[in-house]
């Protein structure tokens, strides 16, 4: 695949819900299969925490990608934090192709406890993704948005 | 700022794949790291304690297994070494790196990553300590079927007080009036005659204050303290020495004084005000003057308005049954004959319209009997799940037509049979054995036709080759919830599901608790089910009240919750649109969003949605969420 990319290694940040997402990863770690090591992962009582700040912040830090893990609809347990964190993700996808940040840098998915092979499959995608896309530079610096904290 | 790390070996599953000697080189902001074999062991816990004591470090690391594993145990551990445990961190180096990260190296750097990031984000890490509140240890039960009932007499005899309102002039719900239950024919009022009792007279019954022909009209307050106004219409009679005789109801030209039903509990008459001829400006008092004992009857009774203090809720107040006017086809309101289950039940009860005998509208005995199941239920255009019940009552139905009339032929037109559970299959295995017993299933109801030919019923189904001549036919209609649930659920701001059942704080592990806290769920209130469900939910709800609220206990609440900054807020109630437990209240005076912490469960939705980010959640601030990741990423 990415011919002469596969010396790139991408920094990826992960919001993972406490409630699904997190246990999810568990249940991947568990299981023992070995998946790419590019996601740091940090945990948030729900999906609906991640403030889109939280996003530009690990873009403007260095990341290359970020990604969004969130109980099922209808799984929440907060209800519907994960339908907020589903809003703001479509909101900031926008948002963030005005500042030239490919749309396949940030991914939101569902996975549940019980889906340790999802989440595999949601780190190894994205990983793949940032790979072909090569390493994030940010118009106008990475520190566009440090004034503004 | 002295923050120390813990590195926990676990044995060697993870001292195995990441060498604590190689994270330590990496480390820059450590002020010390440590390793240990078993940090969860009895051995481990002593080590951390005793360790933190000597080292008085003002912050803590803990890189070792998922939280969800073990951050409990080392935040009693620390605790108990008199660090507040809100300062530690935990780092997940055994599930997201040891047993997943095969090249050694790498499970180094991200060990160190990790680690960095926790130390980054553990020194901005507030103390924070679990508030203690009073609470009120009164509850208040809305609804006194059996689900309310069973409630009601464990919280008494728990020795708590309980309020019991019901809308009705008796207590029971719905199965005091029904002469037999299943799946043991029972009877009905004398199933319950002994909890109806224990509420009313029994050993605890002073526990209890029991407000019939009453309802709920506000609530306001929150978990442990919630005050509720009751408002209780008059009755005219005197409960307390009415004997429920009966020798006011002959007299009374109105019908307007009567019993509610024969074994009726409290056994005591009511007055309808609006058919009672003194309401209407007449003269007449014909039932106080054929009543033997004085000052019972009292035309001066006046509406009441009870406010009482609980510290939980309990909803009960039951379901109804679907509308079948909305199955033209299948005749309801248009043929004589065909009835809707409740309908059914009087027409065989020994105290209903014929005394038990069962005849068709103009009198006669009927010959044949078709009972239609499902109506309503099953089906995505109606109501799109199984009402639980009916092939249970349609099964008793069976049984009681074949005693009044063994040689009449009954037919079950159904959609589907569910027979679930060690007593589901046992009238439906009686009923079956009879040759006189048909059993017809059906796709979908818009198939069947009932229409009058030939003074009986003819019933059709479309793409069946079948016509069933019937004397009577029987709906089944769908349990579905009261309208009061909408204005119930409005007042305590409890959810309803998509069917507009009150909705379960989770639906398999909590479906006796609301999503609201302090409120909780009993019975049809919350989805189909049977009387034994009603009565073990009832229980549920009262344990849930009982271990939750304790008389000299108060009430915890959990740090980790929103706090909203006075000085910034500006008002706007954007926290408030999308808080999921309506936890953020606005102070008029002050214009500005105030969270309640017994309500907050801490998600932060709110945090994330205030335009102007005056909102914090403890231990999860956007400062420590940044520090993170700038310490992911270094």
């Amino acid at each position: 695949m990415n011919n002469g990319m596969n010396s790139f290694e991408p920094k990826i940040v992960g919001f993972l819900c406490n409630w699904c997402s997190y246990a999810g990863a568990d249940k991947a770690g568990v299981a023992q299969t070995p998946y790419p090591s590019n996601v740091n992962i940090i945990k948030v009582m729900c999906s609906g925490r991640v403030d889109p700040q939280f996003v530009l912040k690990a873009f403007a830090s260095g990341a290359d990608g970020v990604l969004i893990l969130a109980c099922h609809p209808g799984d929440c347990h907060y209800k519907e934090g994960n339908y907020k964190a589903l809003q703001r993700y479509k909101i900031l996808s926008r948002l963030l192709k005005q500042f030239d940040i490919a749309e396949q840098r940030l991914r939101f998915d569902y996975v549940s406890a019980g889906e340790g092979e999802k989440f595999v499959e949601a780190i190894t995608s994205i990983v793949d993704n940032v790979k072909s896309l090569g390493p994030l530079s940010i118009k106008g610096g990475n520190n566009i948005w440090e004034q503004q904290h | 700022m002295k923050t120390g790390v813990y590195f926990c070996n676990c044995g060697s599953i993870i001292s195995d794949k990441i060498d604590p000697e190689k994270v330590k080189e990496k480390l820059k902001d450590a002020s010390y790291i440590k390793s240990f074999g078993l940090m969860c062991s009895d051995e481990g816990k002593q080590f951390l304690e005793v360790d933190i004591k000597a080292e008085r470090p003002d912050r803590i690391v803990i890189a070792a297994c998922s939280p969800r594993d073990h951050q409990l145990t080392f935040m009693n551990a620390i605790e108990a070494a008199g660090m507040n445990p809100y300062l530690m961190q935990m780092v997940n180096i055994r599930e997201q790196i040891a047993w997943v990260v095969e090249d050694k190296a790498r499970a180094v750097d991200k060990t160190a990553s990790y680690i960095q990031g926790a130390i980054k984000r553990v020194n901005l890490q507030k103390p924070l300590n679990i508030k203690e509140i009073d609470a009120e240890i009164s509850v208040l039960i809305i609804g006194a079927g059996p689900a309310g009932l069973k409630a009601a007499s464990a919280i008494a005899e728990a020795g708590r007080k309980v309020i019991l309102v019901d809308k009705s002039p008796a207590i029971g719900g719905k199965p005091v009036l029904y002469e037999k239950i299943f799946p043991n024919m029972e009877c009905g009022p004398c199933m319950l005659e002994p909890i109806l009792d224990d509420v009313l007279f029994g050993r605890y019954a002073d526990n209890i204050e029991t407000l019939t022909i009453s309802e709920v009209t506000e609530v306001t307050g929150y978990y442990g303290n919630f005050t509720v106004k009751i408002k209780q219409s008059p009755r005219y009679v005197n409960l307390k020495t009415c004997i429920g005789c009966g020798e006011c109801v002959e007299p009374c030209p109105q019908k307007a004084i009567a019993v509610p039903f024969t074994g009726a509990m409290p056994n005591s008459v009511s007055i309808d005000d609006s058919a009672c001829l003194r309401f209407k400006g007449k003269e007449c008092s014909l039932c106080k003057e054929a009543c033997p004992i004085p000052d019972v009857i009292d035309y001066d009774d006046k509406e009441l308005i009870h406010e009482r203090r609980v510290g939980a809720i309990i909803i009960a107040i039951g379901a109804g049954l679907y509308d079948c006017s909305r199955f033209p086809n299948l005749g309801f309101g248009l043929l004589k004959d065909v009835y809707t289950a409740d309908q059914f039940e009087r027409l065989l009860s020994s105290t209903g319209p014929t005394e038990g005998t069962l005849e068709t509208s103009d009198g006669g005995e009927p010959e044949s009997i078709s009972i239609i199941h499902c109506v309503g239920s099953l089906d995505n255009n109606h109501n799109g799940y199984c009402s639980e019940v009916c092939c249970q009552y349609a099964f008793k139905f069976n049984q009681m037509i074949k005693e009044k009339l063994p040689q009449a032929k009954i037919y079950h037109i159904y959609k589907e049979l569910v027979l679930t559970g060690k007593d589901g299959f046992i009238l439906y295995d009686k009923a079956k054995v009879s040759s006189d017993t048909k059993f017809i299933r059906y796709k979908d109801i818009k198939d069947i036709n009932i229409i009058d030919q030939d003074a009986k019923i003819l019933i059709s189904i479309e793409g069946i080759d079948v016509k069933i001549k019937s004397d009577m036919a029987v709906l089944c209609p769908s349990i579905v919830p009261v309208e009061e649930s909408k204005q119930i659920g409005k007042m305590l701001d409890t959810t309803l599901d998509r069917f507009g059942f009150f909705e379960e704080l989770h639906g398999r592990c909590d479906s006796a608790q609301s999503k609201i806290k302090g409120v909780y769920l009993a019975g049809t209130c919350q989805s189909p089910m049977d009387i034994a469900a009603c009565m073990n939910q009832g229980m549920a709800a009262a344990s849930y009240i009982l271990s939750g609220i304790v008389e000299g206990k108060k009430l915890e609440i959990e740090p980790i919750t929103a706090v909203i900054d006075k000085e910034r807020c500006s008002g706007c109630k954007v926290c408030q649109l999308v808080c999921p437990y309506k936890a953020i209240a606005f102070d008029e005076k002050d214009g500005i969003s105030i969270v309640n912490e017994l309500l907050c469960h801490g998600c932060g939705t709110c945090a994330a949605a205030c335009p102007i980010g005056v909102i914090e959640v403890n231990h999860f601030t956007t400062e420590e969420i940044f520090a993170e990741i700038e310490g992911l990423l270094a």
